[in-house]
């Protein structure tokens, strides 16, 4: 695990014990993909409205938690900040607000919206001619959703090759709604799609800038909890709980022997 | 009223290089000027109206001054979660504009029957709600309010009025003063039936483009009156309820369905809503509150 991904899922952990919120499993799900995409996209954590910055959006705003440490990590705020994560004060509520917090594009949190907001924002990049890239990060249960395929057509049919969607594949719905052979699935719609490890860094950023003529889709295939056994062999348990002292414990310990 | 609309974003166009079109496969053909001469800012994108929604506030989260064009009950009874969230939890500024008002589909059936939009759409913060009557309103108001940093509803109808009303946003008119004790309140254009049953009535009359922000002011010129609201729509009544403790009365949809065809002047007569049924519903509000009518039920009850 890189150290930096490391490090966000430990304040993930940390964050979660001392505020009593989160979404642990779906958040440590996400970092690799987080990381590379800050890793790849243009901008600057000083200067977040800078005009010719590449845009974010997170779907899936549940995990917030793991975005607010990403951005944390990289520069947005103080990790200490996000201590305050749930509390009534907060600017870090359990799902993201654009208007306070620096470097989230769009409030989410009703699934499947934040990709129709993300075609939007990528067609109006394409309508000023610009070059600017737009990301956006969606869950497999998200894509229960019909909005998502809607928004998926209209992406395709817009040839917006400016639109990266990640898709975290991490088998949230297969007690429910499976989505088998996702990325048939996007292609299907008129994607370009190809399918990644969602916690090999590099693979990830690889498949971000590779070039195409139409919307592209990174299937990264994910774990739920991943870093932390108790948390990946236990993902209903924990989907949505904070860890108590003795469990914080332990998670660390977990997350720092590199265990899954 | 759709071609006042097209005249005028295509009018304005020309002057604003940020103005877009979305159009959810409806008036397209009457977008065929904007479209050839602004390709790049015209999108017949789909059916598909929650994500047309979505785009929409996409484009507004940029600077774009977009525009948002479909039926009525399905953009706005469908596409209500994205309006709320996308457009205004996000605050990113749009304009929504809706054909096929109330009963203009009567054919169609209730699946095409919108009445809930003005109501609802009321209850978003931030959010502008026009029910347009006239093409003259089309024009003046899509003008004064489509660029600004607000999430704008503009109700059309294909049954405009060709009254002469207040064409300035969040300002009611005031039709008719006589003193009386009976002031009928409505909007939209329903209004040109409202005024052909209150002709030779003495009623006051008072009407409204502008549903959210609501003319409070002229409302309480006239706290003391009974206040009959009618209207083909929910909405004028929650909207004049805003100024407190009137005594007000609604003439306008039943609580059901209403499962016929024909044209929208069939289904208004049959629920009241034509000259005939407004002009009784006036008249009969005028009989309990006339200072006349008063005394003799005050004899006739032997109090």
């Amino acid at each position: 695990m890189h150290p930096l991904c490391q490090k966000i899922r430990s304040e993930i952990l940390r964050v979660s014990h001392k505020s009593g919120h989160g979404h642990i499993p779906t958040s440590f799900s996400i970092v690799e993909m987080l990381c590379a995409v800050y890793a790849v996209m243009r901008h600057d954590p000083k200067n977040p409205d800078m005009p010719d910055r590449d845009i974010f959006v997170l779907s899936k705003g549940h995990a917030s938690l793991g975005f607010y440490c990403a951005l944390a990590a990289q520069g947005y705020f103080d990790f200490d900040e996000v201590y305050s994560f749930g509390a009534f004060d907060s600017k870090f509520g359990c799902h993201p607000d654009r208007t306070k917090v620096p470097g989230v594009e769009a409030s989410t949190g009703s699934l499947g919206h934040g990709i129709g907001l993300a075609v939007g924002i990528a067609l109006a990049a394409k309508i000023a001619d610009t070059s600017r890239q737009v990301y956006t990060l969606i869950g497999d249960g998200e894509s229960n959703e019909g909005t998502v395929w809607e928004a998926i057509m209209v992406a395709a049919n817009l040839k917006l090759d400016n639109l990266i969607v990640l898709y975290d594949n991490n088998n949230s719905q297969s007690r429910c709604l499976p989505i088998p052979n996702p990325g048939e699935r996007f292609a299907a719609f008129g994607c370009q799609t190809v399918e990644v490890d969602g916690h090999n860094l590099e693979a990830i950023k690889k498949a971000l800038v590779k070039p195409a003529d139409r919307p592209r889709v990174v299937i990264c295939n994910t774990v739920k909890g991943y870093g932390c056994a108790t948390l990946s062999n236990n993902v209903y348990e924990w989907h949505r709980r904070a860890p108590k002292p003795e469990e914080l414990d332990k998670l660390l310990g977990e997350l720092h022997a590199g265990a899954i | 009223m759709r071609a006042q609309f097209r005249n005028t974003v295509t009018e304005l166009a020309a002057q604003d290089e940020k103005l877009v079109i979305v159009l959810g496969d409806i008036s397209v053909y009457m977008f065929k000027d904007f479209w050839e001469r602004y390709p790049k800012r015209f999108y017949n994108m789909g059916i598909c109206e929650n994500t047309l929604i979505s785009v929409t506030a996409g484009l507004g989260s940029q600077g774009y001054h977009s525009f948002v064009h479909t039926i009525c009950p399905f953009l706005t009874d469908r596409g209500i979660e994205q309006i709320k969230l996308d457009m205004c939890y996000n605050n990113f500024a749009g304009n929504i504009v809706t054909c096929g008002a109330t009963f203009d589909y009567a054919w169609d059936g209730a699946t095409h029957h919108a009445y809930t939009d003005l109501a609802v759409l009321r209850m978003l913060p931030g959010m502008e709600v026009l029910q347009l009557g006239s093409k003259r309103e089309v024009d003046a108001l899509i003008r004064s309010q489509y660029k600004n940093a607000h999430q704008t509803y503009y109700r059309l109808s294909d049954h405009p009025h060709a009254i002469e009303t207040n064409l300035e946003f969040g300002k009611g008119t005031l039709l008719k003063n006589e003193g009386a004790p009976v002031t009928v309140m409505t909007a939209g254009p329903i209004l040109a039936n409202v005024m052909e049953a209150c002709r030779d009535l003495p009623v006051n009359l008072v009407y409204f483009h502008t549903l959210k922000p609501i003319d409070k002011e002229l409302i309480e010129r006239f706290r003391d009156t009974k206040i009959l609201v009618v209207h083909d729509a929910h909405g004028l009544y929650e909207a004049i309820s805003e100024v407190p403790a009137l005594q007000m009365h609604y003439h306008g949809l039943p609580d059901a369905f209403c499962g016929w065809y024909g044209t929208v002047h069939d289904i208004r007569k049959r629920i009241g809503l034509d000259p005939a049924g407004i002009r009784t519903a006036a008249q009969a509000l005028l009989d309990r509150h006339t200072p006349a009518q008063r005394k003799l039920t005050r004899t006739g009850s032997g109090s």
